[in-house]
């Protein structure tokens, strides 16, 4: 049948007129369904066939086989996690010259007060929706009414319940994740969804784990994302999760409340983007330990507190760089007395609490000016431009925000990721790079040597901290990381 | 000016105590070494009283002193902490110029752990690498290996040189290689082949962090380590070039931090 003879019998069905506009017609059968109520007899028709589609994309795993898997309890755990916290913050309010609006931020990374107010607008109704890595657009989450949180955990105190299930031999930001669901502890509970992307092999196997504890849902995530059938392919992937997620929340996303959502985004990574420019001319205001508080508090926190919140840290830092006494180097968050050695953070995710290596090199007389991680700057720089704002034009800005400036490791190429670097490395004036690599994060591992060499060439030394969450090697780390400071510390010397 | 360098390792705490002669030149005055055990402050101050008691001084004598190794933070009188790879390259910069040579790879053999440092002319270290946290390949594996062949490290050399059939040792791990080493011995194997086939594993070890590196010529080998002459002579078959180590090579370390202490009351 000729699409002009269905435009002719019926002008108000969906279906047909987006086959008469759409010059790609295999969108077709993700377009349409669940939008139509009005259909003409042929679409009717057309329908039916659709809705078999429809039901098995609800669900992403066949439970052919599912398992049971028990929950443990154990009130200590709650207890370490505590202590570790403390620990932390501790050696945090060691350093002078903290902005005073920094302990919000520990406030929602330590005590329950983000987690009671969750629970009760999930009382309310709302769902909450946990996420992993940064390719899930938190955009159409907004946007159906729902909550994201990101899952990606730092805790060293869950790991040992996580083993009972994974393998001892995976990374460490796996199963301490993982462990908070084992434990059925803090946000992984509360959440009536988990979406993961299929980045790395871990993340790919524990969604099939998780779920037969609770519904997950896969973002499938191209290896390539430079190619265009990637692109294609990725923003079918998110046109997928947006109907998804309609249909889980039963709120539609329109044109209205997406661009809503994004501008709100938008204005989130503005404000971040703004700090972090200040950092740029003033690198000792904000220590990186500081830095990263604020942007992991986002990962949890009521988006528009938190922007609200930041806008006043930004003003409260603005003010001290007016201070003239403020701008020589023995003022800083670090307890810094000469001029300091700037280093550059990359690598595999530091997450909250696991802040061992930064406890170290931040009380040596370096400091990180910038880092390139997925925990850090890299999850609230990139904003999604759009230029056509129909719901199909945000979703294409939406898509591809999300995947093309990624640095992730898990993309077959690294090219972005040393561009990014050598940039950074230019723009923040870095003496030195600073390589965190998770134990068993292969992808991390790999991609140093070429990096190492890269940037050997360009003068850049480069030492790489192989660990993990556990505190067992602190002190050979301290070994290496003051004696790679005494060495740049010389090299400075001689210039 | 006199100026001591502490270095409390993790198996034995060296202290050495230099006089400043000229622009270029020490003296060493005093040395001395005893057992880390559990308390390293203790010990670090018990050798220090020693190595000044052999010279009549007092600790008041002393213009700088800097700890260094794994114990550094332990102590309280010092001037400064500086880790071990740096004292490691000032110390052995100036004990290769007295020799007349110059050192750009140093292989540091301690007890917990095994260093190779790289340096550029001027004796700055340019690079380094440290094993990971087993002690696989380090003194301590060298250790157990002692104690479970019965024989002394002092004696490993002669051993490695009467060699007639070597064995392969094929665990890295000292936990796993212990157990490889007394089967070795309950099937009759020669104590000399077996020696020469952990001697050479050591070296297979340090030989696989070199390359982590740019391995440059002149290599000198120092730390606890390479008073033992079995592993010099497998790292020297190995690499096919004569290998450097000093006469008291567990000192160099503390020799540097007792340098780089007269350097620094300099510039005070
Ligand atoms: S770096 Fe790894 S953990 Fe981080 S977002 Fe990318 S894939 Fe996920
Ligand atoms: S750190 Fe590496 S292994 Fe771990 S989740 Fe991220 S990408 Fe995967």
């Amino acid at each position: 049948m000729k699409p002009n003879f269905w435009i002719k019998i019926c002008s108000k069905c969906f279906l047909c007129k987006y086959v008469r506009t759409s010059k790609d017609k295999t969108k077709l059968k993700y377009k349409v369904f669940n939008k139509i109520k009005l259909f003409c007899p042929i679409c009717r028709a057309a329908n039916y066939s659709l809705k078999k589609i429809e039901t098995t994309h609800k669900i992403d795993f066949e439970q052919r086989y599912k398992i049971e898997i028990i929950k443990k309890t154990d009130i200590n755990v709650v207890q370490n996690i505590k202590e570790t916290n403390k620990k932390i913050l501790q050696l945090l309010h060691k350093n002078h010259n903290r902005p005073s609006t920094i302990s919000y931020y520990e406030e929602i990374l330590t005590s329950s007060l983000r987690l009671d107010e969750l629970k009760e607008t999930k009382r309310n109704g709302k769902k909450i929706i946990g996420t992993f890595c940064i390719f899930v657009p938190e955009e159409l989450i907004y946007a159906c009414g729902a909550i994201p949180v990101r899952l990606c955990a730092g805790s060293y105190d869950t790991i040992s319940y996580a083993e009972e299930v994974l393998p001892r031999d995976i990374c460490p930001l796996i199963k301490s994740s993982f462990g908070f669901k084992i434990l059925g502890l803090s946000y992984f509970e509360l959440c009536d969804l988990v979406i993961i992307p299929t980045t790395c092999d871990g993340k790919k196997k524990l969604a099939e784990i998780l779920n037969d504890m609770m519904p997950v849902w896969i973002l499938e995530l191209p290896n390539r994302k430079n190619l265009t059938k990637a692109k294609t392919f990725w923003l079918e992937e998110i046109r997928t999760l947006k109907e998804k997620l309609e249909k889980f929340t039963k709120i539609k996303i329109t044109k209205e409340n997406l661009k809503q959502a994004i501008k709100l985004l938008h204005q989130r990574q503005m404000i971040f983007r703004k700090l972090y420019q200040l950092k740029k001319t003033y690198p000792l205001l904000l220590n990186e330990r500081d830095t990263l508080l604020i942007i992991q508090a986002s990962f949890y926190d009521d988006i528009k507190r938190w922007i609200e919140k930041t806008n006043q840290l930004y003003n409260e830092v603005y003010s001290l760089t007016l201070d003239s006494k403020h701008l020589n180097s023995k003022f800083s968050t670090q307890n810094i007395t000469t001029q300091p050695i700037k280093l550059l953070l990359t690598g595999a995710p530091i997450i909250w609490p696991n802040y061992k290596i930064l406890n170290i090199i931040e009380t040596t007389q370096a400091t990180i000016v910038a880092d390139e991680l997925c925990s850090g700057v890299r999850s609230l720089y990139d904003t999604t431009e759009v230029d056509d704002w129909s719901t199909e034009g945000c979703l294409r800005a939406l898509a591809y925000k999300y995947l093309l400036p990624s640095t992730c490791p898990c993309f077959t190429e690294s090219n972005d990721r040393i561009d990014k670097l050598l940039q950074s490395i230019k723009d923040f004036s870095v003496d030195a790079v600073i390589y965190h690599s998770l134990r068993l994060c292969q992808l991390y591992d790999i991609e140093f040597y070429k990096i190492k060499t890269v940037l050997k060439n360009y003068g850049i030394p480069i030492l790489k901290l192989h660990t993990d969450y556990s505190p067992e090697d602190t002190e050979q780390l301290k070994t290496r990381i003051e004696a790679f400071i005494e060495m740049l510390k010389n090299k400075n010397q001689l210039k | 000016m006199i100026t001591a360098g502490i270095d409390i390792g993790s198996v034995t705490t060296k202290v050495v105590i230099i006089e400043k002669l000229n622009s270029k030149n020490y003296k060493i005055l005093s040395q001395a070494i005893s057992p880390t055990g559990c308390e390293p402050k203790k010990s670090a101050e018990e050798t220090l009283k020693n190595a000044l008691s052999k010279i009549g001084l007092s600790i008041k004598d002393l213009r700088y002193v800097i700890s260094t190794g794994y114990g550094r933070r332990t102590i309280e009188f010092g001037n400064e902490t500086i880790t071990e790879i740096t004292c490691c390259a000032k110390g052995t910069f100036w004990l290769c110029n007295n020799f007349g040579i110059k050192a750009k790879t140093i292989i540091d053999l301690g007890g917990q752990d095994t260093k190779i440092i790289s340096l550029d002319d001027e004796g700055n270290v340019v690079d380094f690498v440290m094993n990971d946290k087993c002690a696989a390949g380090t003194g301590r594996f060298l250790e157990v290996m002692s104690n479970v062949i019965g024989i002394n490290l002092d004696d490993f050399g002669t051993y490695y040189t009467n060699a007639k059939e070597p064995v392969k040792i094929n665990s890295t791990c000292t936990v796993f290689a212990e157990s490889e080493v007394i089967s070795l011995i309950a099937q009759g194997k020669q104590k000399e082949d077996i020696i020469k086939g952990i001697c050479d594993s050591i070296a297979e070890r340090i030989l696989n962090m070199l390359k982590q590196i740019e391995e440059k010529d002149v290599i000198f080998f120092c730390g606890g380590g390479a008073k033992n002459e079995g592993i010099k002579r497998a790292l020297e078959e190995k690499l096919k070039k004569e290998i450097y180590t000093p006469q008291e090579p567990q000192f160099v370390v503390a020799l540097g931090a007792a340098i780089i202490g007269t350097e620094r009351y300099q510039n005070l």
